[in-house]
């Protein structure tokens, strides 16, 4: 049973960690014991915060991806920010949007400026660009959260 | 090929439809690279062997199919085509999402394979036509998730997988067909060889063929009892599916399997025993996996093996079976039992290309064996299955092969080669793509 010993040398390595991660997706209360009067507890029962829940309205569409560079500082989203992407939301003038710019994904703000669509920086430095036939150009997604490490 | 206007008629009841991605893989690969977009790209299957997916400007070029990659590779190169080994992380995250989004569009959802999906919904609109529907539907998978796919609809399975073609083939359809509002569909029948009637098998077709019975139309006029007598029931559905009537059902819940295989090729060929032992407990261990994920047990195990059928010496393919006396899904059971037969299959003289298991014979793992050998205690019994049980969890949790088997080797030479490997983009974390601000 040399492979049964190994596998349960592993187990016990893992072991630390999954306990610790079993502990945060426990419900707070819960109505375990059968005898005695029931907790006046349970009809308030939660199962904790779920940043999937609170940050994902359409899972199937929702992408995730990393940001670089700056010319978007001056919304809030820095440079290795984690952007979260709902492809299912409409695309409004005022909404930040990940768009594809001659093959790499670009995230700017779009902005209908005199019948002209456009994508702007939120950065002094960075030009706005017209979205038009010169360009070679599509509309991925619209930005709807960026998570930023402290 | 019929015009592409055609008399139309109104219909009602229940439409069938198909659903799938065009060049799912390929597809795939450019939603989470834009860079791909626009480009010949070819998706290789396990170990870069040949080409199962290609892009819409790849297949412009003339790239065939399941051409080894190894015959066309400088080819490629000379054309700049891109090319990607499988990213099978990627195409089941997208493929849960794809039908997670087709769901709401359709009253049933049978999922058919990783790209494609049946559907039924009823005819109530535009007098029946559902190809502003199939429209919506092609629209909505293509913007949030970046998928291009076909809708083909029809009457019946075996009819929308053949609209579902047709969808595909004529630009003018633009991608959705509906067959069953078409007044006179034999047209469309003939154009369509017997071989791609789906439900036909290499030896019913060629049956069809010395009959004169070339096309789907044929198939469908031809006299029954004649039908019935080569092929029984099965001949007589098919017959009746492409003449409109639907009689093989939507298998919303998958069947339980009565077969389980694990098969690999070899990024290198193996030529000595212990390598094959190792990869014969790779698979095993995996197949004893999905054994206990499917909640079955197996009776017998066969393990196969063959050499290449490219290289110039000659062929080997071999095969043993063991039966197992008591129906097991522990895997320490089942490398007991099945390791051995690898010494039968080794040949020292014939490099090995390609190895597998088969798991036959399974039964569920609630049914009741009664039999006199009773290898181990119930309490026993029980604290094996919860170390399976803690193992597969494991493994789920932290990645394949976080606990494994020491039968099965660390970092072996023969594993699975994917050097054009793209990122898990949607599924970990480490590898998203990156958007520039």
């Amino acid at each position: 049973m040399d492979d049964l010993a190994l596998a349960w040398i592993r187990l016990e390595v893992l072991g630390a960690l999954r306990s610790e991660r079993k502990s945060c997706l426990r419900p707070l209360a819960s109505d375990s014991v059968a005898a005695g009067f029931p907790s006046p507890a349970d009809d308030y029962i939660e199962t904790g915060i779920d940043l999937n829940d609170a940050l994902i309205r359409h899972p199937s569409s929702t992408f995730f991806l990393r940001v670089s560079g700056d010319s978007m500082r001056g919304a809030g989203i820095q440079h290795g920010d984690l952007l979260i992407v709902d492809r299912s939301l409409e695309f409004r003038s005022g909404k930040i949007v990940v768009a594809v710019i001659e093959g790499a994904f670009t995230l700017k703000r779009l902005v209908q400026h005199q019948g002209q669509w456009h994508l702007e920086a939120a950065h002094p430095a960075y030009p706005a660009t017209p979205l038009n036939d010169d360009l070679d150009h599509c509309l991925w997604g619209v930005a709807s959260h960026a998570i930023h490490a402290l | 090929m019929p015009s592409n206007d055609p008399a139309t008629r109104p219909a009602t009841g229940r439409a069938t439809v198909l659903i799938d991605g065009n060049n799912f893989y390929a597809s795939c690969e450019a939603v989470v690279d834009p860079s791909l977009i626009g480009r010949a790209l070819v998706v290789l299957s396990n170990n870069d062997g040949c080409i199962v997916s290609r892009s819409a400007e790849a297949r412009a070029l003339g790239i065939p199919m399941g051409t080894p990659y190894f015959k066309v590779r400088s080819a490629l190169e000379r054309q700049g085509v891109i090319v990607r080994s499988s990213n099978y992380a990627l195409y089941a995250d997208m493929s849960q999402r794809m039908m997670a989004t087709l769901e709401p569009w359709v009253e049933e959802l049978e999922i058919y394979s990783i790209d494609e999906a049946f559907g039924q919904l009823h005819r109530l609109r535009d007098g029946g036509d559902l190809t502003s529907w199939g429209q919506q539907v092609r629209h909505t998978v293509l913007r949030q998730l970046g998928l291009p796919v076909a809708v083909g609809i029809a009457p019946s399975k075996v009819l929308a997988k053949l609209a579902n073609k047709l969808a595909k083939s004529s630009a003018s359809h633009g991608g959705v067909f509906d067959l069953g509002t078409v007044l006179d569909p034999a047209p469309y029948l003939e154009a369509v060889p017997i071989e791609d009637v789906w439900g036909i098998g290499r030896k019913l077709s060629r049956w069809c063929r010395l009959r004169g019975v070339a096309n789907a139309k044929a198939l469908r006029d031809m006299p029954n009892g004649e039908l019935r007598r080569k092929c029984g029931v099965v001949g007589l559905r098919l017959q009746h599916e492409l003449q409109g009537v639907a009689c093989i059902p939507m298998e919303l819940v998958p069947s339980s399997k009565r077969e389980t295989c694990v098969s690999r090729s070899f990024s290198q060929p193996i030529r000595e025993l212990p390598q094959l032992k190792q990869a014969i407990a790779t698979y095993l261990s995996r197949a004893a996996e999905k054994l206990r994920r499917q909640g079955q047990r197996t009776g017998a195990i066969t393990v196969f093996v063959r050499s290449s059928p490219f290289n110039g010496t000659s062929f080997y393919s071999r095969a043993a079976t063991v039966s197992l006396a008591l129906a097991s899904n522990d895997t320490a059971v089942l490398l007991a039992a099945a390791l051995p037969l690898a010494e039968k299959l080794f040949h020292p003289h014939k490099p090995l290309q390609k190895a597998g298991v088969l798991m036959q014979q399974l039964v569920g793992e609630d049914t009741l064996q009664h039999h006199l050998l009773v290898p181990l205690p119930e309490e026993q019994q029980q604290r094996r299955r919860s170390l399976m049980a803690t193992i597969d969890r494991l493994n789920k949790r932290y990645g394949q092969g976080s606990v494994q088997w020491a039968a099965c080797g660390f970092t072996p030479p023969w594993q699975m080669q994917r050097s054009r490997l793209s990122r898990a983009a949607t599924t970990r974390l480490g590898e998203i793509p990156i958007v520039y601000a």
